[in-house]
Formats: C-alpha cells, sequence, structure tokens
C-alpha cells in the first residue's frame, strides 16, 4: 500500500492518529520537503514516530517517483506531506504514477492552510481562487496572479495568497546547465509580498488593490502555539516589518463581501482598530455596530 | 632631438579643429612601421637618418626579431603646415600649427583585432600598399574596417624604390601599374562605401594618393610637383594637379596641354605625369646607380636641393637615399596630405556619432560627442589595454569623445555588459593619471579635452579589455568593436610544476586583457584553454603568457579547432518536453537558420538591439520570413547575439511572457553547448509552437521551465538532422611561377581548394586564392615553405563556416568519430546523447 498521509501545520503532534498508525505500519517513510515544511527539525518527527524517514527533495519526487514506489505492491511505503496531501501542494502526479504501476494508495487528510487561514475569522465559504506569489527577480515578475485576484474582488471574495518558498533551488546558470548546486533557502515575508503586490498595481492599475483602502490580514505560523494573525491596510503591513516573526507566512486580501462579524472578529488582531473599522465602514461599506 | 615640447602638444589639444587622428593600415610587410618612421623623424623623435631602419614604433623584441608589428602603437606628433598649404584644408581650422596621433598597427591577420581597436579611436587612415604585390587581402580586410567605422581613408602608394631597382620598369609601365592600383582601392571603397561618409574615393590629382619609398624615406603627392610647375607655367596649382595625371599630357614643340596621346602629325606625346614627376626620379635613380655623381648633383642643384658636403662623398644607395629623401622629404608630403585630407576630431564626430554611440541622438552625451565639445559630460572609450613597465599593470588606452578627462573626479566605468539603468557591469571610481602615450614612452599631462587619444592609469583593474567611460548619469555605451577574426584556434595550457597554477590564472587574466582579441576559460574538466584567431597569434600569445604574464614553465596541447554545432533541415516532428513537474510542457521545431542571415548577424547587421518592427521588415524582405514570426524573436544566442534564433509561433497562449525570460536564458546555455558535442551552435532556428502551462507561477518558474526548455531545444535538434560546421581560411599565397605546383601539392594534401590563380601584372608573381579548413592549416605555413623551397609566402584569414558532410548521429561515419574525440576531450560521455533523453511521450 502506498500511503500519502497529510501532516498538519505546526509540529510532530498534529498527525492524525489514522495517519499515524499508517506511519508505523510503513516499512520506508518519504518527507516531501519543498513545497512546505513543518515548523520543526526531520529529527524531532523521527522522535516521536520512532522511525527514520528518508527527505524527499523536488528532483526526486518528480525524476525518480519509481525508486519511491517500488516495492509498495507488498509492503507498505509512506510519502508525509506537509499539510493536506490534496491541499496547496499537488501530488496528483504521484498518485497518478501508482495507478499506473498498479500500486493500491491510499490518502490520509489533515489540516491544510486552505482551511486553517479560516483562524483570521474570515468565513471559508468567502473565499476565491487562491494564488500564488512568487520570489520577484530583475527580469521576471509574473503578474497573473493579479487577474485572479481581480476576478476575486469583482465577485466580493477574499483571495488567500501562499508566499514563495525557495528550498533547494539552483541558479538560473546551474539549471541550465543541469548542475545541482543549490541557493540558500529562502521564505517570503509579509512586507515583501505587500510590497509585490503593490508594484503589479503600480504596472497594470486597475484598481484592484490600494495601500490605504484594501484590508488584509496576514499570517505566521498558522497552527502552531507561536501563530501570529495582523490584520490592516496593506500599507501598515508593509511597514509592520518583524511582527510577523520568522517563516512560514500567509497572507489574505480582504474581499468587499465583508460580514460585520468577520470585522468584529479580525479586529482584535488589527494593528490601528480605529483605521480598520473606518475602512470596513467607508471603503467596504460594512454595517457596524457602534 | 625633439623639436616640439610637451606643453606645446598640450596646448593643441584645446583646438580640436587641428587634430588629425589617424591610423597606418595595410597588409603585412607592405611598410607600414617603416614608413611612419618618416613621419615620426620628421616630428624630430627619431634622427632622420636612422628613419627606415629602426621601426620606432615596434617597441616589443619579438616585433623587432620578426620584423613585423604584433600591437598597435600610439604616437602624438607636432606638425606645422606651410602657411600658403592652409587655404587648402576644406574644413575649419586656427592657425597652422597642427597635433596628429598617429597609431601603428600590425599588418598579420592573426592580428587584426589590434587595427580595429585602433580604428576605433581614429577619424582618418593611411592605407600603405606596395607597389609591387598590389591590393591584397589583408588590404581589402582592414579597408572594409575602416569604412565601416567610418573612416576617411588616403592612400600610400609605398616601395616605388622596389620597382625602379629590382623590377626595372618603364615610366609609363609604372603608370599603369599605379593606376591599376589605385582603381582597385577604389572598387573596393565603392563596395562599403558608407552615404554618410561623402564620397571618399582616392585620386592622385585631389591629393588623396601618394607615392614613395618608406625604406628610403621619400614620398609625394601631386601636390609637391603642382607647386613646383604652377609657378613655371603659370597655372593655379589645383588645375595644375589635374593636368599630371591621368591622361594629359604637354605638346614641348607647341607648348600645349592637350588630352590626346599623339599629336595631329602622328608623334607620340609623353604623359604629363611620366614627364614632370617620374622623368627627374628615374633621371636621379640612374644617374646614382650609373655613379655618374656629377650629372647627379647638377640635376639636384637645378632642384634646388642641396647635399652638404659629407653626404656628397657617400656611394650608390646610401647616396641615392639622402638625394631622395632631400628632394621629396616623405615626412613633409605625407603629413601634408594627412593634414589637408583627413577630418578633424571635430569634422568627424558629427557623422561619427550615430555610428558610435549607442544611446538617443538627442541626449547630453550624444550632444557632447557630435560637437567634440570639452564642456560637456565626459564619454571616453578604453578601446585596448596597453602593458605598463609595473608588471601586472596597464594602461587604459582610448579616446575621449565629448567632455575632458582628468585625474580625481569620480567617473562611471561601463563594460560592455553595462544596460542604463541597472548595476551590472559599472565602477565609480577616479583615474588616477592621464597620460600622453608616445610610442616606447609615456609623457604624463595635466588633462585631456575631447578629441583627443590618452592612456590612463588606475582604470585598468575595473575593464577586461574595452569600455565606455563617462560622468554622465544617463550616458548609454560606446558601440561595442566587432572584429573581423574571430578566435578559432585553441590549446589547453597546464603548468609544468603544480604550485605554480594560481600564477598561471594571474597570467591568463593578463593575458585576456592586453590583447583585444584573445579569449581564455576553464572547461568543465579544469583545462585553461586559450583560444587566438592564427597559430601566429596563438604563439605570440602563450609566448607572453609563459615569459610575462605567467611568468612560469608551461606545457601546451596542440592545437584544437573550435567547431560550431548546426542542423540541416526541419525537425521531422514536433519535439515536446515536459517539466520535472509535469504540470508544463514545451513544443518546438527546429529548423536551419539561412547561410547570409547567420552571417548578417555574425557581423553585426542584425543585432537584438534593432528595432524589432524595422528588424521583422528587413528579415520578411531579405530572407522571406513571415512578418508576424520575425517580430516575435525572442532572442539570439549564445551570449543573447549569437547566430541562433528562438522565435514564438504559439498561436494565444496565456502566461507566455511569463517564461520568456526562462526560455530565454535555457537558449543562451543549450546555444552555448550544443547537443551533439557541446560546441557552440549556429544558423539554428528554434520555434516554440506551442506551451502547456500551470495556472499558478510558483509551479512554473525557472526551476520548471528553464530545463525544460533547454531539453525540447536539444530534441528539436536531434529531430533535425544535426551537422557540424568548421572553420575555413581563405589562404591567399604569393609566389614565383614555379613554386606552383608545390602550393597545390600542398593545398591537396590539406582539404584545400584552390578557386583563383593569378599573374600580377607586370611582374612573375602569381596569387593563388585558397579555402584551407583551420583544422588541416597547422604547420601549413612551414610545409609550404619546404614544398616551394621557401618561395611561398601565404596569409590565412578566417573566412567562413563550412557544413561539413554527414551527420554526428550516422553510425560509424567520420563525423561521428569526430564528435566522439572532441567530447572525449572534453571529459563527457563519448556517445552523442539519444533523443529519448530529451524528448518525452505524450
Amino acid at each position: 500500500m502506498f500511503y500519502v498521509i497529510g501532516l498538519g501545520l505546526a509540529d510532530e503532534k498534529d498527525i492524525t492518529v489514522r495517519g499515524l498508525e499508517a506511519v508505523r505500519s510503513c516499512r520506508r517513510l518519504y518527507l516531501e520537503a519543498y513545497t512546505s515544511m513543518l515548523l520543526v527539525p526531520k529529527e524531532q518527527l523521527e522522535a516521536f514516530y520512532g522511525t527514520k524517514l528518508i527527505v524527499a527533495d523536488r528532483d526526486m519526487v518528480e525524476t525518480e517517483s519509481d525508486a519511491i514506489l517500488e516495492g509498495a505492491k507488498d509492503v507498505d511505503v509512506g510519502f508525509l506531506v506537509v499539510g493536506d496531501p490534496f491541499g496547496a501542494t499537488t501530488h496528483t502526479d504521484l498518485l497518478l504514477r501508482a495507478r499506473a504501476l498498479g500500486v493500491p494508495s491510499r490518502v490520509i487528510h489533515n489540516a491544510s492552510i486552505m482551511n486553517a487561514i479560516g483562524a483570521c475569522g474570515l468565513q471559508l465559504y468567502n473565499f476565491g481562487q487562491a494564488v500564488s506569489l512568487v520570489f520577484f527577480t530583475e527580469n521576471w515578475k509574473p503578474d497573473s496572479y493579479y487577474d485572479r485576484i481581480k476576478e476575486n474582488s469583482e465577485l466580493g471574495l477574499h483571495t488567500l495568497v501562499l508566499l514563495d518558498i525557495k528550498v533547494k533551488e539552483q541558479s538560473e546558470e546551474n539549471l541550465a546547465r543541469g548542475r545541482k548546486i543549490y541557493e540558500p533557502p529562502r521564505y517570503m515575508s509579509i512586507p515583501l509580498a505587500v510590497d509585490q503586490l503593490l508594484y503589479t498595481e503600480t504596472q497594470r492599475q486597475q484598481r484592484v488593490l490600494s495601500a490605504k483602502e484594501t484590508l488584509a490580514i496576514g499570517m505566521s505560523r498558522v497552527g502552531s502555539s507561536k501563530q501570529r494573525i495582523v490584520a490592516g491596510t496593506l500599507e501598515e503591513l508593509q511597514g509592520a516589518g518583524d511582527i510577523f516573526g520568522p517563516p512560514l507566512h500567509s497572507l489574505v486580501i480582504v474581499g468587499k463581501r465583508l460580514h460585520p462579524l468577520e470585522v468584529d472578529y479580525a479586529e482584535e488582531s488589527a494593528i490601528n482598530k480605529a483605521e480598520w473599522r473606518r475602512v470596513a465602514q467607508q471603503v467596504y461599506g460594512c454595517r457596524l455596530d457602534e | 632631438m625633439v623639436n616640439f615640447t610637451v606643453d606645446q602638444i598640450r596646448a593643441l589639444m584645446d583646438k580640436p579643429t587641428n587634430i588629425r587622428n589617424m591610423s597606418v593600415i595595410a597588409h603585412v610587410d607592405h611598410g607600414k612601421s617603416t614608413l611612419t618612421d618618416s613621419l615620426v623623424s620628421k616630428a624630430g623623435i627619431i634622427a632622420a637618418k636612422n628613419a627606415g631602419d629602426v621601426r620606432f614604433t615596434d617597441t616589443r623584441d619579438d616585433e623587432k626579431e620578426r620584423g613585423i608589428t604584433i600591437k598597435s602603437t600610439a604616437i602624438s606628433m607636432y606638425f606645422e603646415v606651410d602657411k600658403e598649404e592652409v587655404s587648402a584644408i576644406k574644413q575649419k581650422t586656427d592657425g597652422n600649427e597642427f597635433l596628429i596621433n598617429l597609431i601603428d598597427s600590425p599588418g598579420h591577420v592573426d592580428f587584426s583585432s589590434e587595427v580595429t581597436a585602433a580604428l576605433r579611436v581614429t577619424d582618418g587612415a593611411l592605407v600603405v600598399v606596395d607597389c609591387v604585390e598590389g591590393v591584397c587581402v589583408q588590404t581589402e580586410t582592414v579597408l572594409r574596417q575602416a569604412l565601416t567605422e567610418r573612416i576617411k581613408p588616403v592612400v600610400i602608394i609605398n616601395k616605388v624604390d622596389r620597382a625602379l631597382l629590382e623590377l626595372q620598369v618603364s615610366k609609363e609601365d609604372l603608370f599603369q601599374s599605379f593606376s591599376r592600383t589605385i582603381e582597385s582601392v577604389n572598387v573596393i571603397i565603392a563596395t562599403y562605401n558608407d552615404e554618410a561618409l561623402g564620397d571618399v574615393q582616392v585620386a592622385p590629382e585631389k591629393g588623396t594618393v601618394a607615392f614613395g619609398s618608406g625604406l628610403h624615406g621619400w614620398a609625394f603627392t601631386l601636390r609637391q610637383f603642382a607647386a613646383r610647375y604652377s609657378k613655371k607655367f603659370g597655372v593655379d596649382k589645383d588645375k595644375m594637379m589635374a593636368k599630371l595625371w591621368g591622361d594629359n599630357f604637354f605638346n614641348p614643340a607647341t607648348k600645349k596641354w592637350t588630352t590626346k596621346g599623339t599629336t595631329d602629325d602622328g608623334k607620340t606625346l609623353e604623359r604629363a605625369f611620366n614627364m614632370f614627376i617620374l622623368d627627374p626620379i628615374f633621371k636621379i635613380f640612374k644617374a646614382t646607380m650609373d655613379f655618374q655623381k656629377d650629372q647627379l648633383f647638377s640635376m639636384l642643384e637645378k632642384l634646388d636641393v642641396k647635399l652638404l658636403p659629407d653626404e656628397r662623398d657617400l656611394e650608390g644607395k646610401a647616396l641615392l637615399k639622402v638625394a631622395m629623401r632631400k628632394f621629396l622629404p616623405a615626412g613633409d608630403s605625407l603629413l601634408d596630405m594627412i593634414v589637408i585630407h583627413l577630418p578633424s576630431p571635430q569634422t568627424a564626430q558629427r557623422y561619427r556619432v550615430e555610428t558610435l554611440y549607442e544611446g538617443p541622438m538627442d541626449d547630453e552625451s550624444a550632444i557632447g560627442i557630435r560637437d567634440c565639445d570639452p564642456k560637456a559630460p565626459l564619454v571616453l572609450y578604453v578601446s585596448k589595454m596597453v602593458p605598463t613597465s609595473d608588471k601586472g599593470r596597464f594602461y587604459a588606452f582610448g579616446r575621449v569623445f565629448s567632455g575632458t578627462v582628468k585625474a580625481g573626479p569620480k567617473i562611471r566605468i561601463q563594460g560592455p555588459n553595462y544596460v542604463p539603468g541597472k548595476k551590472d557591469d559599472l565602477f565609480v571610481k577616479s583615474v588616477q593619471r592621464t597620460v600622453l602615450m608616445m610610442g616606447r614612452y609615456v609623457e604624463p599631462i595635466e588633462d585631456c579635452p575631447a578629441g583627443n587619444i590618452v592612456g590612463l592609469v588606475g582604470v585598468d583593474q575595473f575593464l577586461l579589455k574595452s569600455g565606455t567611460l563617462t560622468s554622465s548619469e544617463t550616458a548609454h555605451n560606446m558601440k561595442v568593436m566587432k572584429f573581423s577574426v574571430s578566435p578559432v584556434v585553441r590549446v589547453a595550457v597546464e603548468v609544468k610544476n603544480a604550485a605554480d597554477l594560481p600564477k598561471l590564472v594571474e597570467g591568463l587574466k593578463r593575458l585576456t586583457k592586453s590583447d583585444p582579441c584573445v579569449q581564455a576559460w576553464i572547461e568543465e574538466t579544469g583545462e585553461h584553454i586559450v583560444a587566438g584567431a592564427g597559430e601566429l597569434h596563438l604563439e605570440i600569445c602563450l609566448k607572453d603568457l609563459e615569459e610575462d604574464h605567467a611568468g612560469v614553465p608551461l606545457k601546451k596541447s596542440d592545437p584544437v579547432v573550435g567547431y560550431c554545432e548546426t542542423v540541416q533541415t526541419e525537425s521531422s516532428m514536433v519535439a515536446l518536453s515536459k517539466s520535472q513537474n509535469k504540470h508544463n510542457r514545451l513544443y518546438a521545431k527546429a529548423s536551419p537558420l539561412e547561410e547570409e542571415l547567420s552571417k548578417d548577424i555574425e557581423s553585426g547587421k542584425i543585432t537584438p538591439r534593432d528595432d524589432f518592427k524595422i528588424r521583422a521588415r528587413v528579415l520578411a524582405d531579405e530572407y522571406g520570413w513571415d512578418v508576424t514570426d520575425a517580430r516575435k524573436i525572442w532572442c539570439f544566442g549564445p551570449d543573447t547575439t549569437g547566430p541562433n534564433l528562438l522565435v514564438d509561433v504559439t498561436k494565444g497562449v496565456q502566461y507566455l511572457n511569463e517564461i520568456k525570460d526562462s526560455c530565454v536564458a535555457a537558449f543562451q546555455w543549450a546555444t552555448k553547448e550544443g547537443v551533439c558535442a557541446e560546441e557552440k551552435m549556429r544558423g539554428v532556428r528554434v520555434n516554440i509552437l506551442d506551451v502547456t502551462l500551470h495556472t499558478d507561477a510558483i509551479h512554473r518558474g525557472g526551476g520548471q521551465i528553464i530545463p525544460t526548455c533547454r531539453r525540447v531545444t536539444y530534441a528539436a535538434c536531434l529531430l533535425a538532422q544535426p551537422g557540424l560546421q568548421e572553420p575555413v581560411y581563405l589562404v591567399e599565397i604569393q609566389c614565383p611561377e614555379n613554386g606552383i605546383g608545390g602550393i597545390y601539392s600542398v593545398l591537396n594534401r590539406r582539404r584545400g581548394q584552390v578557386f583563383s590563380e593569378e599573374q600580377r601584372p607586370g611582374t612573375p608573381m602569381f596569387t593563388v586564392k585558397a579555402y584551407l579548413p583551420v583544422m588541416e592549416s597547422f604547420g601549413f605555413n612551414a610545409d609550404l615553405r619546404q614544398a616551394t623551397s621557401g618561395q611561398a609566402f601565404p596569409q590565412s584569414v578566417f573566412d567562413h563556416w563550412e557544413l561539413m558532410s554527414g551527420s554526428p548521429l550516422d553510425k560509424g561515419s567520420k563525423i561521428e568519430e569526430l564528435v566522439k574525440s572532441i567530447r572525449t576531450r572534453k571529459g563527457l560521455k563519448p556517445d552523442i546523447p539519444t533523443l529519448d533523453m530529451y524528448y518525452d511521450k505524450l
């Protein structure tokens, strides 16, 4: 059996009971370590599960799937994914290949950023398409996500913005030459993400985002005990500096279909509560209790 | 005895109307350096009696030993024109004192990158042509280079003494030979003429052609003779000049001028040129060589030439030399010609600015260059590096086009890869000192205004070979020089003692700096490779490296040739590659690029910096491209300028512009290291036909797209019958008739193809032209000398890339063997990668 097991968001104890049972039954365990990451080191997981883990980087998952699936017909092989197997990360290809090899597979779900984001007080029902924001380079500033945010905002929906992480990435030269030399890991922070969003707005100028009039909620290390939620206008978040702490960071852009309850709940985390209420009322047209 | 001071020169530098920046260019051995001596002797730097023997501008020991020039050398001279002649100068002038900045450049083709560097900083060129050998391959090359840089030429037909002493030709034959040579020069000028430069055809009657002997130190233009005769005939000097050339005859009986060679009563008349110019010269030669000194002295007296008592005691050639030099001093006539006919920086920069400057023509730098304004922002182009006596340091040698350069203020040093507004390849530093280059000496000067050639101290470590120095924040670069030679011959070098390795690495850095053309790099295998234009160039470079730059004993491999990978048909099917995460797919086909188009890209006629609409028009009109395709050229490669194109021919694909940069990056590397042998690619067009992309940018970043695009390029090439191109030299061999047989047998053994064999009229010399693969050229010169008992003199210049027959994919073919040997040398697996390594099935 090939198990794809969701690990949840924060640490080793987020695994489900069913997941833990599956882990204990597996002969081989792979830890996928490039689409997201847990907030604890691999050794802590190993100590808790009582088995060794093989770290599977992008290259291994994408090019050596056969090695991962080897023998999975007869013994149990586990593939551990941070969050939910079908959440923000995409491992359909691996399951397709398992199917092609005739390996039976089973997925064990867990919490994902896709649902844990509800912690900020916005209702999951009112979220639109999720987008990823990649690190801009000097020459590469993809902005197609802007159209997605625009579509969401036209319907009044919130947008979950996932922020780029670069673990074991190669430089352009090394990529082109096929050399496996990796750059140090990088994680995008909320202020940088806001910089990029506002940069795209200046390029596209379709009034989807505004520094002073768009509300957003920044969340860091969701699901852990050190979780942080900070609400405010884009400008406030941009200037909030170190308040978010270490990675991982995510961002929600608040849509116009804003419920008074959502405003009240998130107000608790607002940088400037008065400003939060003012924008919600005047710009978003939300009727709040006085 | 120096008859001018640095202060005098410095004062003239402020008068851009009275400066002439000129280079001396020619085929090898046509006598440039020797001729330069007579100019230098005129300026008083070397004693007149040594002129012709010293070669002042050959500063290196090996230059003296071999008797050839290797590096170009600059020298500044002060010259006063006869006040009467000032009126002949058809451009703005201020007084009769002139500053002449002269650059003597090498004639051997292997060093023609030195010529390119010299031409860039000058506005005029003195083209030296041997009167016996006539216009040769390198004469054409350098003349073409000069014209494309918008450099105005004047010509001197040199070694006239040889024609008189060795060949004993008649006056009329000599005239005919002169006019043939001038005609061939004009044919070349007409071919490469640039309208902006105006009419630059040369003609003796206009005073733009001189005749003379550098060795003997004499030369003349028709102007000198016209000056003598105009008084006698009472004719205006310019009219007199016209009468002294071509079909103009003087009938001594009637004392009338005519254009017919015979009189009405059937008597043959002598051509005015022969009668008034050649006759006295022939007589002096005859009188001297026949030891009739009395006759000579009386003749000289008539010509108003006075010899000193001890000079009168000389005999034979020594006497001839003195007499001719006093009669027609080369320095005066050539400098006259240079001052009158070559443009001043102020004149030249007005029309050169468009070809020199990359930025818009209305920014402050362009205007400063156009007006040659010393008060405008500084724009200085460094064309080469000249080693100083301080080991490992260099003078940056270049020309101030705008503003004034001096020690102290911070300036921007922009390398060739600098892009305005970005910070790559940019340093902000100050110049430590400015110097005047004087052949083997330098003279410090305080500052240097626009229009002058200068050496800079203290910026060498910020520039690789060339670059732009400016004080303007907005200045673009000066255009990068295009060399007519490419470094096609390579050797691997290694140190004999492992401990010397750091010295080798440092030495290679210095070597690349000191020569405009040489390249050095480290292969994946760790080998240090040095590439040069030819065997001789490489030999000189390695000698410099071993003895000077690195200073450690070296082991050198046999020379090897660089090949180019190409394709011979369109891909037999659409190539498909998937990204690692399987979310993205690229579909592409490769096809050969038109050979002419590849050449135009290599020569810089079609460049990535062109306006894309204009470029598309040219591609459509001249190469039959579809205009819409031609507008969607994503990039050139390798190095973003090479002769391979990546073209987007997709229809209505979303997010395509977001992967463009990744594809461009991939294409650079793919074309730099082709699929078969990791040699650079040439003449390949890759069409991106279709793409499937993930909607979210995070799943189609460079990490996914770059390897995929590289793989699809390789797959498309493997499907398009890959081929190999080898570099081919054009060899020009001069030889007497009895050597021809030897030439043919040597060429046959080396896959050479003769395409022209001509006798040079009036001489027993034959000129054979042939194509010779560079691969077969190693040891060719020695082989040829042996086969012709040393009578044949070959000149090889890189001419074109030739497609080799067959494909590396043909099992057991010669070409497969060749590719395998290249792969083995590079430390790769010997087998050529197969299609399934790059092609993904759906």
